[in-house]
């Protein structure tokens, strides 16, 4: 049999929150045993765990990485484990290797796992870690540098050259936690907010509100992804990978020439869609996981969706939004659903299996045949773009 | 000055020059003296070409904001007295582009395409940082 390619077969997730009770096996556990029961196939016939990995965890990263998974879930078929981190990369990574695997012959079925705890961990270890894990020890982090800072420095830049206002960037937010509102997967689930609350919420790192920022949550999902073949014969629920696209643009961010990734953005899709056969104008479904709001303006310009520095007045149009014609990152980013660290990516994927499949609820896109996905990781060192489809073309 | 209880700079071999530069009070760019190229950050070799033949060049110390971003929380504990802290990206007519704080001068007053210079604070009897301020007018 043929074992080319990658398709998507199984999903399962929990919920978002901050929950300190709720530990980050009992989420492991529960996301995989969902996602190999919604793919159909016998827990035995899983040949790699491929896992993500849990940011500023270093136990579970150790448990992961040295093959529990497969001893705790007696998964007597699994021929090997490995982890991936390329921070909100780190599923893409965990998709590729699985893809390996499967195309060597050494795996039918690839378990792709993610769990992450945040909320039982001090708030001063989370920005230390986020203030020195992406960023320079030199040269940025002597001066008193966040996370939110850094990216403060990009957006303003952002609003600077494309002449977007408060307002506007704003609006990318209330859009993102629009589709959040709507997702039961979401910390903002039911929550809804005005532009009114982002434009009046604290400031943290200009031009940065505190709505703007991530809350750091806990989470987890898993896919059981197999090849093409395979899929087509024992699935009608399977989403294919269709192309992949990828660009690296620097570690640091005041190295990055490509300051808002357009250029990456730009070739990486078109990689991706040239493989797929397909133009962006046939993506139904567009999701920028980039966790600041200049990210999902950016993209659309890179893209081609629009001009460059279009990209938040589209957004602050609504067409982005629910209820838009363009829809974008139903998924709602970190922003929309609460930051899972490196789980973001994994989030993105699995809503876009679930919108291809029809089983998005309340966040349903109609007849979503194509999605364009792109993740990035640590400061947005790189963009990581895949096209996927409801059928192989 | 033992009660300096914020992040130092975690010195490496090859960026012993900058610090030692600064200490100094000189804003010093490794050059590389194959392919005439100028580095920041230090680096054992030069990105380019792989050469080891680097040296120092000093900077004018003269820049021009390229962004900011004025943070009011958010920050680690040793950084809470000096809220709000003006991050900047600078570039230096040496082609470098670096990240800093601006100092003397109010979140307000601050602009992209702003002129700055370098000034130096002794944080340390071992470490020197190099900050930026505002050039001032008419002097």
């Amino acid at each position: 049999m043929s074992k080319r390619g990658l398709a998507i077969i199984g999903v399962g997730e929990v919920p978002t929150l901050r929950d300190p009770e709720r530990t980050r096996w009992d989420i492991l556990l529960d996301v995989c045993m969902e996602a190999i029961h919604d793919a159909g196939v016998d827990k035995n016939r899983i040949g790699a765990v491929i896992s993500n990995n849990p940011m500023a965890q270093p136990a579970m990263q150790n448990d992961m990485s040295l093959g529990k998974i497969p001893e705790v879930m007696g998964l007597e078929g699994c021929r090997d484990i490995a982890i991936c981190n390329a921070g909100g990369a780190s599923t893409t990574n965990c998709l590729r290797l699985a893809e390996q695997h499967i195309e060597s012959g050494q795996a039918d079925f690839v378990l792709v796992p993610h769990t992450t705890v945040q909320s039982d961990i001090p708030a001063q270890d989370l920005i230390n870690f986020f203030a020195t894990a992406p960023l320079d020890k030199q040269f940025e982090y002597p001066y008193g540098v966040t996370f939110n800072g850094s990216m403060g420095l990009i957006t303003q830049r952002y609003m600077y050259e494309t002449g977007a206002t408060q307002a506007e960037m704003a609006a990318i937010t209330v859009a993102l936690r629009g589709w959040g509102a709507l997702d039961p997967m979401s910390i903002f689930y039911g929550k809804p907010i005005t532009l009114e609350d982002v434009l009046n919420s604290r400031v943290i790192s200009t031009p940065l509100l505190a709505k703007e920022c991530n809350l750091l949550a806990d989470g987890g999902g898993a896919m059981v992804v197999t090849s093409h073949e395979i899929a087509r014969e024992m699935s009608d629920k399977a989403v294919y990978k269709l192309g992949h696209g990828t660009r690296f643009m620097s570690a640091t961010p005041f190295m990055r020439k490509d300051i808002f990734h357009r250029k990456a953005y730009r070739e990486s899709s078109q990689d991706a869609l040239a493989q797929a056969g397909l133009s962006i104008h046939d993506m139904d479904l567009r999701q920028i996981y980039g966790a600041y709001p200049y990210t999902q303006a950016s993209a659309l310009e890179g893209y081609g969706v629009c001009e460059e520095g279009e990209g938040a007045k589209l957004w602050a149009s609504g067409r982005c939004g629910p209820g838009g014609d363009l829809p974008c990152t139903t998924m709602g980013d970190a922003t929309g659903r609460g930051h899972t660290g490196s789980g973001v990516s994994m989030a993105f994927y699995i809503d876009t299996v679930r919108q291809l499949r029809g089983e998005a609820g309340e966040r349903q896109i109609d007849n979503c045949q194509h999605a364009i996905l792109t993740t990035s990781g640590g400061s947005v060192m790189n963009t990581c773009t895949t096209v996927f489809g409801r059928q192989v073309r | 000055m033992s009660e300096y209880n914020k992040p130092l700079p975690e010195i490496q071999p090859y960026s012993k020059g900058y610090w030692d530069g600064t200490k100094q009070h000189k804003l010093l760019i490794q050059h590389c003296n194959s392919c005439d190229s100028n580095i920041f950050y230090p680096r054992r070799d030069c990105p380019k070409c792989w050469s080891q033949e680097l040296d120092w060049i000093e900077a004018s110390g003269k820049a021009e904001v390229y962004t900011y971003s004025v943070t009011y929380e958010g920050v680690e504990e040793a950084f809470v007295d000096d809220l709000p802290i003006i991050l900047a990206w600078i570039d230096l007519p040496e082609g470098i582009r670096m990240h800093t704080n601006l100092v003397e001068c109010e979140p307000e007053d601050v602009h992209i395409g702003m002129a700055v210079e370098v000034v130096f604070r002794d944080v340390t009897d071992d470490i020197t940082l190099p900050y930026f301020r505002p050039v001032k007018r008419g002097v």
